[in-house]
């Protein structure tokens, strides 16, 4: 009987002490060439564009109206009356308050309209104020109902609280000048 | 005399086997959260201040657009006229039905260029936006 020989094979290896060193080199430049800055802002859902013929006039009870000015001289007019900016928000707090327990149809709308020559930044801290009255009557109103903070409510509970103090901000259209 | 050392008698190894596995593990996030292309902003412009602003948790939907102090308009990599708004945005819209459109814009520019870009927006349906600001500190 013949003997088969078995042929002894190498130990085939490959050197992996350098790959940690290898996936250290990759990770620092993806590590030095991402930037994770997440972008803040304001935001807002623009109205839908109707052609100027079709428009139609909606009329509004003035007390569910707040209009808000920002005209070019810098002065920022409240239903008419000028009033600094940092006095936007406890002003416009009190009126959506009031109006919580109100059906949906009622609710405060917040009209915000400025002249072309308006400096952007102007108009910016007028809506940061606007925005900061709704988050604040939001942060009380679950507060007195939910007993805790905006941020923790569960979103059923959210959704009510969104129900009840809808955000409602209407850009007012531009006049042609 | 002869000093010897102390020295304990079991081995003295840190394993060091699963070190790759732990670094392309750190890799792979970083690679994932990486966008390389950054957009090479070509107008001027320092943003305003807010105090009650949001986090847009969602950036893939961010679509920005630039105005300077000079109040030219940038969007994507190039400077626009306002009349190619429309198109690019209608675009855009139509690749991500979704998207925000994020407003740089310069804080003494005037209202008038922003108002434009944004009737240009309503006409394209782009309607979801955000002035993109600092928190104020």
């Amino acid at each position: 009987m013949v003997k088969i020989k078995k042929r002894k094979l190498g130990e085939a290896q490959i050197p992996t002490s350098s790959m940690a060193d290898i996936a250290f080199l990759l990770l620092l430049f993806f590590l030095v060439s991402t930037n994770i800055d997440v972008d803040t802002g304001i935001g807002l859902v623009l109205p839908e564009f109707v052609p100027p013929e079709e428009q139609e006039f909606v009329p509004l009870s003035k007390d569910r109206m707040a209009a808000l000015l920002i005209n070019e001289n810098g002065d920022v007019l409240l239903d008419g009356n000028i009033i600094a900016i940092p006095q936007i928000k406890d002003n416009l707090k009190i009126r959506i308050t009031e109006k919580i327990e109100l059906p949906s149809n009622k609710k405060l709308v917040v009209s915000v309209k400025t002249d072309r020559r308006t400096v952007y930044n102007l108009y910016l801290q007028s809506l940061d104020q606007v925005k900061g009255a709704y988050f604040e009557v939001w942060e009380e109103y679950a507060g007195a109902k939910y007993g805790k903070s905006v941020r923790d409510l569960t979103p059923e509970e959210l959704e009510d609280v969104r129900a009840k103090i809808p955000i409602i901000i209407s850009i007012a259209e531009p006049e042609k000048v | 005399m002869k000093f010897k050392k102390k020295r304990a008698s079991v081995k003295q190894d840190i394993p060091t086997a699963s070190l790759p596995d732990i670094v392309f593990m750190l890799l792979l996030f970083f690679m994932v959260a990486t966008q390389l292309r950054e957009v090479d902003v070509l107008v001027q412009f320092s943003l305003p201040e807010a105090e009650f602003i949001e986090k847009i948790e969602n950036k893939r939907l961010v679509s920005y657009v630039w105005v300077g102090r000079d109040e030219r308009i940038q969007i994507n990599d190039s400077i626009v006229r306002q009349e190619e708004i429309r198109d690019i945005m209608y675009r855009k819209r139509v690749e991500l039905p979704n998207v925000i459109v994020s407003f740089r814009v310069d804080k003494n520019a005037n209202m008038g260029v922003v108002t434009d870009i944004q009737q240009e927006l309503r006409k394209a349906d782009a309607r979801r936006i955000n002035y993109s600001s600092l928190l104020k500190r």
